[in-house]
C-alpha cells in the first residue's frame, strides 16, 4: 500500500537510527563519545586530530560488512540495526559467534591477525560508523581514555564467550541470552524490557549450541510461565528477575 | 436502557444485537466481510512462487514459529446450487477427482517441506465445492499424504473440520470420516422450504440432514455447524421461521446465516434465478430479523457478522476471553496459526502475507505439472496493513478497542493515527452504532449487526477508492 499514514506513529524501539550527530556533536549511541568527552575531547577537537569518522550503510539483511580474510583496516560501530559475526567451516557449516547491537563495535578481534577472522553479516537494515584503525591507534596514543576504552571493549569481547561455556541447560542458556541482550540495550539507553529479536531462531540456536526447536520450546515455556510476552519477533520481558534467576549461572553479577 | 447494559468490564460483543430494520436498511450497502484485510481484490500478481518461498522461510525463522492450519479445497459439485458464488466445478465424472488428487499430492509434496518439521498442524479444514465429492478411500489417501508430509498434531484439541452436503453423504460415510479423525462438521442447509429449494436447485430433506448430523454425533464429532441463507428466491418469513424451528430441533453447536447477494452478471449460476422471485428489501430484512430473534430465543449467542453459537461453544468462550480471531472460515479460536491453502483457488496466510492459488484447474494443473507452486497472486502486508488488520479484527471479534492499549501495542497515538477513520466513524456514532470516548471505541447493540460498516471506516483501501471516485466525478 503506497499511501502511508505516518501521523501518530511512534518511533520503533530499540533501533531509532542514531543519526543525531553532526560536525560538532557525537551521535547518541556513539561507541566512543563517552571516553572522548571524559578526556576533554569534543568532536571539533577530534576533527583537528584528523580522526575522521565515516558513516557507511545502509547494509540490507544478509549483506556482508566484511568477510573472513579481508585485510583489517577499520573497526565498525553499529549505528542502527543488528549484525551477526560467524565463521563457516570447510564443510559449509556455520558457527554464529555473536550478535552486535547499536552502539557496539565489530572488528575488534581482527586487531592482531590484521585480517578479519570472521564474517560480519547484517540481520536487518544496518548503518555503521567506520573508524580507520591507523587513525584510531593514533588517537588512542594521544588520548589514554580512548586507549583504555578500546582495551575495555576488547576484554568484553573476549568475555562474551562465557555465555556458551560450560555444561548448562537450554533454559539457562536462553534466559541468559535474553538477559544479556536486555542489559546491552539498557546500557545504550534503549528499553531493557521490550525489544525486537532481529536474529532468526536458527541463528540464536546456532549461537547457543542448541537445536532450533529447543529454542522455540524454551521460549514457549517461558511464555506460558508468564516470564515473557512474544509476538512474532517482538519480545517483552515480563519478569526480568525470574529470567535472571534461571540464567544466573551464566550471567555476571 | 441500551447503554446501561454496557459496563466497562463486559465486552460489548456478548450483548445481544438490536435489530432495527430502518437502521439496517439505511446502511445496507455492499462491503467486505473482512475474512482477510486487505481483502482479496487487493492481492496482486507480483506475489509469485519466489516471494511465497521467502515468506515461508521468514516464518520458519521466528523465535516461536506459528503452528499450522491447513485448508484443502475440493472444487467439485455434482449439481449446481443456483445461489452459489463459490469457485466450483459441476461434474458427475468421478475420475475428475483422481486427476485433481494427483495434482493435490504434488502440491503437498512441494509445499510441506518448506515448513520446518516442528511446526505442527493443529487445524485441518476441507472446504469446497463439495468435499464429500471424494469417497472415503480417496479421503483416506489424501489424509495419509498430508500426514506423511506435514507434522500433524496428536493433541486432543486438534481440529479436523469438513463441509458436507447431506444430499450426497449417509451415516456410514460420516462414520468413516470420524474414523479418519474428522471431529467437526459443517452442513449446508440454506432453507428447508420446498419452494425455495426448488428455486435454487437444491432439494434436501430435513431427514437427510438429520441423518448426517446424528451420525456425526455418534461418530465422535465434537462440533456441528449448519449454514442458512436469507434473501433466497421465493423465501418467506413464515417458511424461514419453520426452517429455523427445524434447525433448533437439529441442535447444532453453531449456525451461520449468510445474506444472499444476487449478482447474476458475476455468477453464471445465479442467472437461473428469476428476478421476479427475489424477495423485496423489506422481506429480506425481516428474514434476517427472524433469524436473529429465533436463534437468540433458542439459546444461541450472536458472535458477529453471520455467526451464532451456543453459549457453551468455544467461539463464545474465546470471545468472552478476548482471544477470538477472524479468518477465512469466519471466526476462529486458532487465529494464531499460519494458514496453508492447498488446492485450486485456495488462499493461504503465512506470516504477514496472503497468497492465492490459480483459480482455474488449467492453471493449477499446469503449474504443478511443471513442478511449480500454483500460487498466482498475493500480498505482503506492510506496517499500516498490519495495524489496520489488528484493529478491524478487534472490532469484528470483540466490538471493543482500548485505544491506549492498542496504541501501546502498535506504537502509535491512536487518535492521531486514525484521524480519517475516526472522521468516518462520526455519523455512525451519531446513529448510536458506536460509542467513542477518550479511552475506548465500543460497538453498541445497535451496531452489532453492522460490524462491516464500522470496520469499513478503518479500511485504508476504501479511502483510496473514495478518492478515485471523487476524481472521476470531478472530471
Amino acid at each position: 500500500m503506497q499511501s502511508k499514514h505516518p501521523a501518530g506513529r511512534l518511533p520503533e524501539p530499540p533501533s531509532p537510527i542514531a543519526d543525531d550527530g553532526d560536525e560538532t556533536h557525537f551521535c547518541g549511541t556513539c561507541a566512543f563519545s563517552s571516553a572522548c568527552i571524559a578526556a576533554g575531547y569534543e568532536k571539533p577537537e577530534l576533527a583537528e586530530l584528523q580522526c575522521l569518522v565515516e558513516h557507511v550503510g545502509p547494509f540490507s539483511a544478509g549483506q556482508h560488512i566484511f568477510r573472513t580474510g579481508d585485510p583489517f583496516r577499520a573497526i565498525f560501530a553499529v549505528r542502527s540495526g543488528t549484525v551477526k559475526t560467524r565463521m563457516v567451516d570447510k564443510e559449509g557449516r556455520e558457527q554464529v559467534l555473536g550478535f552486535y547491537l547499536p552502539g557496539e563495535v565489530i572488528g575488534l578481534n581482527a586487531i592482531y591477525p590484521e585480517h578479519f577472522p570472521c564474517d560480519a553479516v547484517a540481520l536487518d537494515t544496518a548503518f555503521f560508523c567506520r573508524f580507520s584503525f591507523p587513525a584510531m591507534s593514533a588517537l588512542a596514543s594521544r588520548v589514554p581514555a580512548v586507549q583504555k576504552h578500546l582495551f575495555r571493549m576488547l576484554s568484553k569481547e573476549l568475555g562474551s564467550a562465557s555465555l556458551l561455556a560450560g555444561d548448562h541447560s537450554a533454559d539457562e542458556r536462553v534466559a541468559a541470552f535474553l538477559m544479556d541482550l536486555a542489559g546491552r540495550y539498557a546500557a545504550r539507553g534503549f528499553s531493557a524490557t521490550r525489544f525486537h529479536l532481529s536474529m532468526s531462531r536458527g541463528d540464536i540456536a546456532n549461537y547457543l549450541r542448541l537445536a532450533a526447536e529447543t529454542v522455540s520450546r524454551v521460549l514457549s515455556r517461558f511464555r506460558s510461565q508468564g516470564l515473557i510476552r512474544i509476538e512474532g519477533r517482538e519480545l517483552e520481558l515480563l519478569d526480568p528477575a525470574g529470567l535472571r534467576q534461571i540464567g544466573q549461572a551464566l550471567l555476571p553479577d | 436502557m441500551r447503554q446501561s447494559r454496557q459496563t466497562p468490564d463486559m465486552p460489548t460483543a456478548i450483548i445481544p444485537p438490536e435489530f432495527d430494520a430502518t437502521l439496517i436498511a439505511r446502511y445496507d450497502v455492499a462491503g467486505p466481510r473482512y475474512t482477510s484485510y486487505p481483502t482479496a481484490p487487493h492481492f496482486t500478481a507480483g506475489f509469485d512462487e519466489t516471494v511465497l518461498r521467502g515468506v515461508i522461510r521468514t516464518s520458519n525463522e521466528e523465535p516461536i514459529p506459528r503452528p499450522l492450519s491447513v485448508y484443502v479445497h475440493v472444487p467439485f459439485c455434482t449439481s449446481p446450487c443456483f445461489y452459489c458464488g463459490c469457485n466450483r466445478i459441476i461434474t458427475r465424472d468421478a475420475s475428475q477427482a483422481d486427476r485433481y488428487l494427483q495434482r493435490l499430492y504434488r502440491e503437498i509434496e512441494l509445499v510441506a517441506p518448506l515448513f520446518d518439521r516442528d511446526r505442527s498442524v493443529i487445524q485441518l479444514h476441507f472446504g469446497g465445492g463439495t468435499p464429500n465429492f471424494l469417497d472415503t478411500t480417496q479421503m483416506g489417501e489424501l489424509l495419509e499424504s498430508l500426514g506423511q508430509h506435514f507434522s500433524f498434531s496428536h493433541a486432543a484439541d486438534r481440529e479436523y473440520g469438513i463441509e458436507i452436503d447431506p444430499r450426497f453423504a449417509d451415516a456410514a460415510y460420516i462414520h468413516e470420516l470420524g474414523e479418519l479423525g474428522f471431529n467437526r462438521i459443517s452442513v449446508g442447509i440454506q432453507d428447508f422450504d420446498p419452494a425455495v429449494q426448488k428455486a435454487v436447485n437444491r432439494i434436501q430433506s430435513f431427514e437427510q440432514t438429520r441423518e448426517v448430523l446424528d451420525a456425526a454425533r455418534s461418530s465422535g464429532f465434537r462440533s456441528a455447524s449448519v449454514d442458512l441463507i436469507y434473501g433466497l428466491p421465493l423465501q418467506t418469513v413464515a417458511g424461514f421461521s419453520r426452517t429455523l424451528d427445524q434447525v433448533g430441533a437439529l441442535n447444532p453447536d453453531r449456525v451461520a446465516v449468510y445474506g444472499y447477494a444476487h449478482l447474476p452478471e458475476m455468477f453464471k449460476a445465479q442467472r437461473q434465478i428469476a428476478a421476479a422471485d427475489m424477495p423485496d428489501p423489506a422481506t429480506r430484512l425481516a428474514l434476517f430479523g427472524c433469524a436473529v430473534t429465533q436463534l437468540s430465543a433458542a439459546g444461541y449467542v450472536y458472535v458477529g457478522m453471520d455467526h451464532f453459537a451456543k453459549a457453551s461453544d468455544e467461539l463464545v468462550q474465546a470471545q468472552r476471553a478476548g482471544t477470538l480471531q477472524r479468518n477465512f472460515q469466519g471466526y476462529s479460536t486458532h487465529g494464531d496459526c499460519d494458514i496453508v491453502g492447498l488446492g485450486v483457488s485456495a488462499i493461504g496466510r503465512v506470516g504477514d502475507s496472503y497468497s492465492q492459488n490459480a483459480r482455474d484447474l488449467i492453471g493449477y494443473y499446469a503449474a504443478l505439472d511443471a513442478g511449480r507452486l500454483p500460487v498466482v497472486r498475493g500480498l505482503e502486508l506492510d506496517e499500516d496493513d498490519l495495524i489496520r488488520r489488528a484493529l478491524i479484527g478487534e472490532l469484528m471479534c470483540h466490538g471493543l478497542v482500548d485505544k491506549r492499549r492498542f496504541g501501546a501495542r502498535h506504537r502509535l497515538l491512536f487518535d492521531e493515527y486514525f484521524v480519517r477513520g475516526r472522521q468516518r466513524l462520526a455519523p455512525l456514532i451519531a446513529d448510536g452504532l458506536v460509542l467513542e470516548d477518550a479511552r475506548h471505541i465500543r460497538v453498541t447493540s445497535r451496531g452489532r449487526l453492522l460490524l462491516r460498516i464500522i470496520a469499513m471506516c478503518f479500511d485504508a483501501y476504501l479511502d483510496d477508492a473514495a478518492q478515485a471516485a471523487r476524481y472521476s466525478r470531478v472530471i
